[in-house]
């Protein structure tokens, strides 16, 4: 049972973005009696790092798979570049979705097929190239990713860290828009996740558009964010650049990007 | 609106939406937009040739010794070993190949579907696919079931010959009761072509079938590993009883009104 003590500490204070490649309206999304969005209004900046911040199971990745339409919302929309998610018909929302790369949690390689043709799969499927070309752009990518060597693997012969990276490598290989991130430190040791971070930087500055990683790793956080929004109970806490809202005097979110244990958010 | 996940609640409701979507995977096929991922059904042919054509014939081939055998025996016990073709026609042809061929894809196919399914299912492969703009449905489900309707038919007529050979051997080469002449004539009386197509739409509709049903398990499987191995093990109980239900009515339907027994002139 919701009450307003829930809400308490959701400030409503949000940095007004301006050219928005991603918009949460009024989102709500249910599953059975499990309320996890709760009313959502995010935006998220177009050639910025956004990291979506919160605890664990607050609706981070239910957030992504709205922003590509895997799911849709009870209620509210979901906008990308001023397009409406919810009401695009299929074939729309199939050509929408190429402007998404999406690293997902363990790297979502095929099973099927060794690490290259994983990566030049999505090149296969939409564009003319010849496969000469397909090569160049693949073996750019691996490279990126430090993985120029392992093209041959199949999935299985790789360790969590390749796989994300593969991931990453896959997600990146038609140039997206917007590239979604699931918790791209989840299994990784922390030298791993800096690499992972650092990688993440260079690529972003080399092809700039919309990131957004999600995480509950307050250290990947300081590295990469350049905005931060804090989800917890369905609705956003505080959102804003990263500079701000590490300097928030909201306790929730400074107990949130502090990692302590004593404040508002306990075990339940 | 595509819908990733559905499943009912309740058998009715969930027969309903079984039902809806065999017909999504069916109207992308008839639709022809599974022809933009021809190249991945050419390569659905290729893993069920190479994979499981073998231990299809396999299994036939033995249910054609047994027919071959039971009815040489039975025949000899009634007196009248020269007819024992009669018992391998229709045994081979319209009942035990159709079921055999079922069995055999129920267990092969349709759990490998379930499986291969499932498993990207859980690992996040199938979002993966719909993220990167590739309708998941057509490109997984759709064309398995094109190279089911492509390959199958050739290996369910492979399959009735290896069927007949087997009878053949049993009856005329091991137990030896009648000459091969003596037992092609019988045993070519009993059934004509008409015979064959009925019993090629039977085998068509079990595959159908199995391919439907793996693909809605595999597809809307969750749970993870364990809830992969119930899929399965439902799938095949479904399947199964399909199977069953299938081979009851084709017999029915073609061969209750008119037996074409060449009995009494």
């Amino acid at each position: 049972m919701e009450t307003t003590d829930d809400y308490q500490w959701h400030a409503g204070r949000t940095t007004p973005v301006e050219n928005a490649a991603i918009e949460f309206i009024g989102v709500k999304k249910a599953f059975g009696r499990n309320q996890v969005l709760n009313g959502l209004d995010m935006a998220l900046p177009q050639d910025q790092i956004s990291m979506i911040l919160g605890p664990s199971g607050t609706g981070k990745s239910v957030c992504i798979k709205h922003m590509v339409g895997l799911l849709y919302p009870d209620d509210g929309d979901v906008l990308i570049h001023g397009e409406s998610v919810p009401a695009m018909p299929d074939d729309d929302l199939f050509e929408m979705r190429k402007k998404f790369g999406v690293l997902f949690q363990d790297g979502a390689l095929f099973g099927s097929m060794n690490l290259y043709d994983n990566v030049a799969f999505p090149l296969r499927q939409h564009t003319d190239k010849g496969e000469d070309e397909i090569a160049h752009i693949v073996n750019q990518r691996l490279d990126e990713v430090g993985l120029g060597d392992a093209n041959d693997k199949m999935p299985n012969e790789l360790s969590g860290g390749m796989r994300k990276r593969a991931g990453f490598a896959r997600a990146l290989v038609l140039d997206p828009d917007i590239v979604l991130f699931d918790e791209p430190d989840s299994g990784l040791d922390p030298v791993r996740t800096a690499l992972l971070c650092e990688l993440i930087q260079e690529i972003h500055a080399e092809n700039g558009g919309a990131y957004v990683v999600i995480t509950h790793d307050i250290a990947s956080a300081r590295r990469v964010a350049e905005y931060i929004a804090v989800l917890w109970k369905g609705q956003i806490v505080e959102s804003g650049a990263a500079t701000d809202l590490f300097e928030s005097s909201n306790p929730f979110v400074r107990q949130f990007l502090s990692g302590e244990s004593q404040g508002p958010l306990g075990m339940e | 609106m595509s819908a990733i996940n559905t499943k009912g609640n309740g058998w009715l409701e969930s027969t309903g939406v079984l039902l809806r979507f065999c017909g999504r995977i069916m109207g992308e096929v008839y639709s022809l937009k599974v022809f933009k991922y021809f190249g991945e059904a050419l390569r659905q042919c290729g893993i069920l040739i190479l994979s499981s054509t073998i231990v299809i014939w396999s299994l036939i081939f033995i249910i054609g010794l047994q027919c071959g055998i039971e009815g040489a025996y039975f025949n000899r016990s009634v007196g009248s070993p020269a007819y024992a073709g009669v018992f391998a026609a229709w045994c081979d042809l319209r009942e035990l190949v159709p079921y055999s061929f079922g069995y055999m894809m129920s267990a092969k196919v349709g759990t490998g579907i379930v499986a291969e399914l499932g498993s990207m299912r859980i690992s996040d492969e199938i979002d993966a696919l719909e993220v990167m703009g590739v309708p998941s449905l057509t490109f997984l489900c759709s064309t398995k079931l094109l190279a089911a309707w492509m390959v199958l038919p050739f290996v369910y007529l492979s399959g009735v010959g290896a069927g007949f050979l087997a009878s053949y051997l049993a009856v005329v080469q091991q137990i030896g009761e009648v000459s091969s002449g003596g037992y092609q004539l019988i045993f070519w009386m009993f059934q004509n072509p008409p015979d064959l197509l009925y019993s090629v739409i039977k085998g068509m509709a079990m595959a159908t079938t199995i391919v439907l049903v793996g693909c809605y398990y595999g597809y809307n499987a969750s749970g993870g590993p364990v809830g992969v191995g119930t899929a399965t093990a439902k799938s095949m109980v479904l399947n199964i009883v399909l199977v069953h239900v299938i081979g009851m009515l084709g017999t029915q339907l073609f061969w209750g009104a008119n037996p074409r027994a060449p009995i009494g002139g």
